[in-house]
């Protein structure tokens, strides 16, 4: 390759910024027409694109990140280079700005490059010298700009890279909410503030009347804060089956034993990565109607008294687990009654801060919850953001933001479903509507989640059926006979009771009904049979028969 | 018992019946309609007003449906509320007689067979 052509290939690689776009421009500012026509000249001539100033003020009009590099001259009316070259490089850094100068005043060319100028020249002007910088300062120029790109690529896998983690951190790794909860009813509800956060809670159902919360907070934010998370309920997890399994008694391993197991295992791994979290594990025991908690360095629970509308907090006495020198734990039983809440938090609640840089606070919080504990623990948690939200004014909080609400059920007392029903009627068809109305009062008084209208009108059809069949086979159509009906309702199911003293009731001469729509009779009894769920026919010694048939009751949530 | 009928181009269409049809009313129901299909061999009940049928209400319709069709027509029914529906399923009369959803297209049918 001869030396111009070589000189020529390596000039066109520095004549673009980028691959597909025009030749590089550059901004000539100088209040000197003569000035400007001769550096225009001179680097159009090298394939360059020229664009002209006459001021600093001309200057900033004409600047985007499409210019290459920029000539400026110190000295001009209307804001001198100076003021110019400090706006450029507080809008533009990327931007190298060469600075024109005449030979005595070098020292404020110098002043201009602590400014953070590429370079200067001086005039009158050495062509070659003056291209040999413009050249170096369009080299800068593409590969800051190819820094840039790569940054922002980096910054866009980084984010993705949040994404899928807090994707993961939101399915897998925050406790689920236990199902068929006895007693209590559970809220929960976390908001990361950088997509994926150091908060984490789980719910183990330990027994039947005993279920554990762990509430905790890692130090710091991001990925390293949610690994460590699972990382600690993981060990809890772990430590609870272990220790269940190994005691092989009744007893379960308490709160207490439990985190120290866990801190054992984990302080020396966290003391090498210099971290530590905050934590609450907490053991409601409905049965005894008490909650043994330990709490480490956490946020202090709020406990709501539903008994006196108060609330009192919740505090342990030990230090955040990872924290060296730590022996021992110490649990606190607190007793509670139905109705109570408690509500666990992240220091993002109550460091939630207005516009005015006033926190939102334990005692804001706590208000909060006393006036809404009236709510479902769930909505008591969408509630408390809300209110949060409305006080910072951001939906952005700084710090992560978690919340579990744990509420004591009030029983809905056993005398409501246990209620016994009696009448008396006469063997007459006309009465079949008051025995479904009796039926109707019995069902309503259980409610429309244990009996739904439909199952209300199937009792009926089999209550009518049994009735029927009393007044037609048992009386033989004789009216005036009696027919007696007790009803007894529980929770699990509905029992109906007909008496009568008539003909005992026969089931191998009874009719088998034929689907074929050749005969109108005996399907009564089929429908008894397929609609009620157990069905018994008897008579005593006094001539009483009995048709007796239950309902059971399915509890739907 | 007063029961409504109409006659749409020789088809009888009954539109009220008994919210209740039961063993309380059922002799007296079927003695109505045994009036009323005199006039036709073809008929359509229209359920919407029935809340409750027991098995005697089922056999009523039952016995309507031989008449009918001892007369060389049919019974359809439309209309039937979904807790009378699933007592008609329960007794498997959903395979002997005809349900639609609306009048009209129970009316539609005789037509399409014809």
């Amino acid at each position: 390759m001869s030396k111009i052509a070589e000189n020529h290939s390596k000039k066109t690689v520095e004549l673009f910024l980028d691959d597909e776009k025009a030749p590089v421009t550059i901004l000539v500012v100088d209040d000197s027409r003569v000035v400007r026509t001769y550096l225009q000249s001179h680097l159009q001539k090298e394939g360059y694109q020229v664009i002209e100033a006459k001021n600093g003020k001309e200057a900033i009009e004409l600047l985007s990140d499409d210019i290459g590099i920029i000539l400026l001259d110190l000295w001009m009316p209307e804001m001198d280079g100076m003021s110019c070259l400090r706006y450029i490089r507080e809008n533009f850094p990327d931007i190298p700005t060469i600075m024109l100068t005449v030979s005595n005043e070098v020292s404020n060319a110098v002043e201009a490059m602590k400014y953070g100028a590429f370079d200067y020249v001086t005039k009158p002007f050495n062509p070659s010298e003056l291209l040999a910088l413009v050249q170096q300062a369009i080299r800068t120029r593409i590969q800051a700009r190819r820094l840039r790109r790569m940054e922002d690529e980096l910054l866009k896998a980084r984010e993705h890279e949040i994404t899928i983690a807090s994707r993961i951190q939101q399915t897998l790794l925050l406790g689920g909410r236990p199902k068929n909860l006895k007693g209590m009813k559970i809220g929960d509800l976390t908001i990361a503030s950088k997509k994926i956060d150091g908060d984490f809670y789980d719910f183990f159902m330990v027994n039947d009347t005993c279920l554990d919360v762990i509430v905790g907070d890692v130090m710091g934010k991001g990925i390293p804060a949610a690994l460590m998370g699972a990382a600690a309920k993981q060990h809890f997890m772990g430590a609870l089956f272990r220790m269940a399994r190994v005691s092989e008694a009744e007893e379960l391993p308490s709160p207490e034993e439990i985190v120290s197991e866990v801190h054992e295992e984990m302080i020396g791994r966290m003391n090498e990565l210099e971290t530590f979290f905050t934590l609450c594990y907490a053991r409601f025991d409905t049965a005894r109607k008490l909650v043994s908690y330990v709490d480490c360095g956490h946020m202090r629970t709020i406990h709501y008294h539903s008994d006196t509308g108060t609330c009192t907090l919740l505090q342990g006495v030990d230090m955040p687990l990872g924290f060296p020198g730590q022996k021992g734990f110490k649990q606190v039983l607190v007793p509670f009654t139905d109705g109570d809440l408690f509500f666990f938090y992240s220091d993002g609640l109550t460091e939630a801060k207005n516009p005015k840089c006033e926190f939102y606070g334990e005692k804001r919080l706590t208000d909060f919850v006393r006036g809404h504990a009236f709510l479902e623990p769930q909505d008591l948690c969408r509630a408390a953001w809300k209110d949060i939200v409305e006080f910072s004014q951001t939906e952005s909080f700084s710090d992560d933001f978690t919340c579990v609400a744990v509420k004591i059920e009030i029983p809905e007392p056993e005398e409501r479903y246990n209620q016994e029903w009696k009448l008396e009627v006469p063997s007459d068809l006309g009465e079949l509507g008051r025995v479904r109305s009796l039926i109707r009062d019995m069902c309503k008084g259980l409610g429309s989640n244990l009996v739904d209208d439909e199952k209300i009108k199937m009792i009926q059809i089999v209550a009518t059926e049994i009735m029927t069949n009393i007044i037609k086979h048992a009386y033989q159509g004789k009216p005036g006979e009696t027919i007696a009906i007790e009803g007894k309702t529980s929770r699990d199911e509905i029992i109906l009771y007909f008496y009568d003293w008539g003909i005992e009731f026969d089931f191998a001469s009874a009719p088998k009904p034929v689907f074929d729509g050749s005969r109108e009779d005996g399907f009564g009894l089929h429908i008894i049979a397929h609609t009620a769920d157990y069905v018994r026919y008897s008579r005593d010694s006094s001539g009483k028969n009995c048709a007796c048939v239950t309902f059971f009751l399915q509890r739907r949530e | 018992m007063k029961l409504l009928t109409e006659n749409i181009d020789g088809i009888v269409v009954i539109s009220s019946l008994p919210k209740v049809l039961d063993a309380s009313n059922a002799m007296e129901f079927k003695e109505g309609v045994f009036k009323i299909i005199e006039q036709s061999s073809q008929a359509v009940f229209d359920m919407s007003a029935v809340q409750f049928i027991d098995s005697a209400g089922c056999g009523s319709l039952i016995t309507t449906l031989r008449r009918l069709k001892e007369a060389g027509g049919t019974l359809k029914l439309c209309d039937v509320p979904k807790q009378v529906r699933s007592v008609l399923e329960l007794v498997r009369m959903h395979k002997i007689i005809d349900i639609y959803n609306t009048r009209e297209e129970a009316l539609r049918s005789f037509t399409v067979e014809h």
